[in-house]
């Protein structure tokens, strides 16, 4: 199914075909009621009027919702400000949201986590200054990954793999044979292999879409800390208990080049060709992340 | 003053038509009724969190003349994924023990399975709430009209879940159909196509059957009651008649799983006057979706729930405004896109990003729920009018199931 500008794959092994299918069917229900509420091309969608209106006064939110932003809020403090869901005029600036680029633009651009207030209480949020936005871009499929598994789980499903666009994957139970379900990090032949059994995971990369800064082809990644695009490294993923706290770290890893220091995340640099090693793991799944071949020999 | 040169012949015309036709078809209608400004929200509480009460949650909360302040389910799964959807809402297991502890519920949206409306409309009705119930209203012809009777006696607002009639496209198109546009009637034909499974998974196996009562024979009134109901309604609202009879068939395609309900069926409706409608519909296949269509002799409208175009007949005398309309291909037809506040979505250069409703036309519905209540005048939809096209979706369903002619009588619809 194609949601989020992205295609969502649901592997759903079993026997029972026709309630795994309506498991199926419901989990899609849920990613494309999350895309309803998340898009930022959407006029009528909650991330839209919390953009319009959220400076004037608070927006109540849902409850998932609000928790997606609180996940947003504590990435953004643990990485130091590398992922921040606040870049939306950036990402404009920089023309990677189907507007012209213009990074001169750029320079006037409101953004910055901390100008963002959310109530505990009411479950709202509220923009402490105008000009504000936020793009829930880097972490919106991870999260609809979340909320299908949910879904999937409540009907009992027990075994399934999930991805949105190959790059945020959702592992539910074991793949075949009782073995975890297998992730190549990127097509790239030394690719790290991750093996994944009730973990999610998420990469970020700077292939494909790009731009010219001041003649340099940079990513479509912004650092959120400077303003610009992130020059750092190639590839980064994460391993994390959820789709969409992976998705959040993989970026703040890419932008920093740094692995997450959180006991349970597991992060992967690729670090280029050029580079020995070319692949750098950090975390507790460090043990999970393997060759192609199948040796641990990436640990770090 | 120098002329905008940067303005391409292209944007030209999109606006020059978005204006003219504006002004041409729509002088003072505003389409899209806005919700009502009050002091204080109006308290909802919604009865039925499935997938479709949680959709319609998400709806309630863009819209601030509402506040959802109790949701209600019997499965403890679906009331906690409710209120994880309405922060700060109070659940409650039955609409009973709602509508006795509940604070603040002034009105209750009810998206319960269809053949359990009844008893709640009634309860809902009798305390005293104003009503907003899905469609179709019930699965028999007699709770149908029980219904529309509760809501006449009522005192306060009953709603049924019709949202063409209040979709702002739909509204839109039907002065065109008004006018001298499609002129003639020839026939009509509709049809509703998505590939689902049409169940619904249930962790627990002893609420397997609930869940799935769309595919109990006992209590579902299949795809021609569940979705051709709205549809039909679409025909009612812009002819203002009744089909005499209505021949159906129907058989099951794709999902042999042990279901008698069929996936795939097809009705023709007759008119007094030799109009007829044809309807299909299938959970096998989803091409081209769901769409209603008038056939006339100056030109055909074509209403996609989101968007609406018009077809002209070559031999059809031009109006002016559609010289420069906006219009989108389909295989030999050219259609002529009917757009709903035109002038000012050509004005902010919205006219080349596609047309179609920025909301979802339960939104609009819900919207003007709200403004019956608050300024307490009457529904988009009046009860008997939600009652009149669930029998007929019912009566429908019982010549699929029989594949046989039933006739629509006059007794059958009187409310």
């Amino acid at each position: 199914m194609d949601a989020m500008r992205t295609r969502f794959e649901l592997l759903l092994p079993g026997e029972d075909s026709p309630r795994l299918r309506a498991a199926g069917e419901a989990a899609l229900g849920e990613i494309v009621s999350c895309e309803s509420r998340l898009s930022l091309f959407r006029p009528g969608s909650l991330v839209s009027r919390i953009n319009d209106t959220a400076y004037k006064a608070a927006v109540l939110l849902d409850g998932d919702t609000f928790e997606l932003l609180h996940i947003c809020r504590e990435v953004w403090a643990q990485s130091g400000g590398a992922f921040d869901i606040t870049i939306g005029p950036l990402m404009r600036a920089w023309g990677f949201r189907s507007t012209p680029a213009d990074p001169v633009a750029a320079g006037s651009c409101e953004w910055g986590f901390q100008h963002i207030e959310l109530d505990e209480r009411n479950y709202s949020v509220r923009f402490l200054k105008p000009g504000l936005s936020i793009d829930l871009g880097g972490v919106g499929k991870g999260h609809a990954l979340d909320l299908a598994a949910a879904e999937l789980r409540a009907a009992g499903v027990s075994r399934a793999f999930l991805h949105a666009g190959t790059s945020s994957v959702l592992a539910i139970g074991d793949g075949s044979g009782s073995e975890d379900w297998r992730i190549a990090v990127s097509p790239d032949p030394s690719s790290p292999v991750v093996k994944l059994r009730d973990f999610a995971l998420g990469v970020s990369a700077q292939r494909g879409r790009g731009i010219d800064d001041c003649g340099v082809h940079r990513g479509h990644i912004l650092d959120p800390r400077t303003g610009r695009p992130a020059p750092g490294i190639e590839t980064a993923a994460v391993v994390a208990p959820s789709a969409a706290l992976a998705d959040a770290w993989s970026t703040a890893v890419l932008v920093c080049a740094a692995c997450p220091a959180r006991d349970d995340l597991t992060g992967i640099i690729d670090r280029g060709k050029t580079a020995s090693p070319r692949w750098v793991v950090h975390g507790p799944h460090a043990d999970r992340v393997t060759t192609r071949a199948g040796s641990a020999a990436l640990r770090s | 003053m120098e002329p905008n040169l940067n303005l391409d012949r292209r944007s030209f015309l999109l606006s020059a038509s978005g204006g003219l036709a504006a002004v041409a078809i729509l002088p003072e209608l505003g389409f899209a009724t806005p919700a009502p400004r009050l002091a204080d929200p109006i308290g909802v509480g919604v009865i039925g969190v499935g997938r479709h009460g949680r959709a319609l949650l998400d709806e309630l909360q863009k819209i601030e003349s509402f506040k959802v302040a109790a949701v209600c389910d019997t499965e403890p799964a679906r009331l906690s994924g409710g209120q994880r959807r309405a922060a700060g809402a109070e659940g409650f297991a039955t609409h009973q023990e709602m509508l006795d502890k509940a604070k603040g519920v002034q009105a209750v949206v009810i998206a319960t399975p269809t053949h359990l409306h009844k008893e709640i409309a009634l309860d809902c009705l009798s305390a005293g709430k104003h009503v907003f119930c899905e469609a179709p209203l019930a699965a028999t012809v007699e709770d149908c009209k029980a219904i529309a009777a509760a809501a006449a006696k009522a005192s306060t607002i009953f709603q049924p879940g019709l949202y063409a009639r209040s979709n702002p496209v739909y509204k839109l198109a039907r002065t065109f159909f008004k006018s001298d546009s499609v002129l003639e009637l020839i026939a009509m034909r509709a049809q509703d196509y998505k590939k689902q499974s049409w169940r619904f998974p249930s962790s627990d196996p002893a609420r397997d059957n609930a869940a799935n009562w769309r595919l109990d024979p006992a209590v579902s009134i299949g795809l021609a009651g569940e979705l051709g109901t709205h549809q039909f309604d679409v025909f009612q609202y812009y002819t203002g008649r009744y089909a005499k009879g209505v021949r159906g068939d129907g058989s099951i395609r794709l999902h042999n799983d042990g279901r008698t309900i069929a996936d795939t069926i097809h009705c023709d409706f007759h008119y007094a006057d030799g109009v007829m409608l044809s309807y299909s519909a299938s959970i096998c296949n989803s091409y081209e979706g769901r769409y209603e269509v008038f056939h006339g002799s100056n030109a055909a409208i074509k209403l996609a729930w989101s968007h609406g175009w018009m077809f002209k007949e070559a031999d059809s005398p031009t109006q002016g405004w559609e010289v420069y309309a906006n219009r989108q291909q389909f295989h030999n037809d050219e259609g002529i896109t009917l757009i709903a506040d035109a002038t000012k979505l050509a004005s902010q250069g919205k006219l080349k990003e596609g047309i179609g409703l920025p909301f979802t036309p339960a939104y609009y519905a819900l919207v003007d729920f709200a403004g019956s209540i608050a300024d307490k005048k009457p529904p988009a939809c009046s009860a008997a009018e939600g009652a009149r096209a669930s029998i007929i979706g019912i009566l429908a369903d019982q010549a699929v199931v029989g594949r046989k002619e039933i006739d629509i009588t006059e007794d059958a619809l009187k409310i």
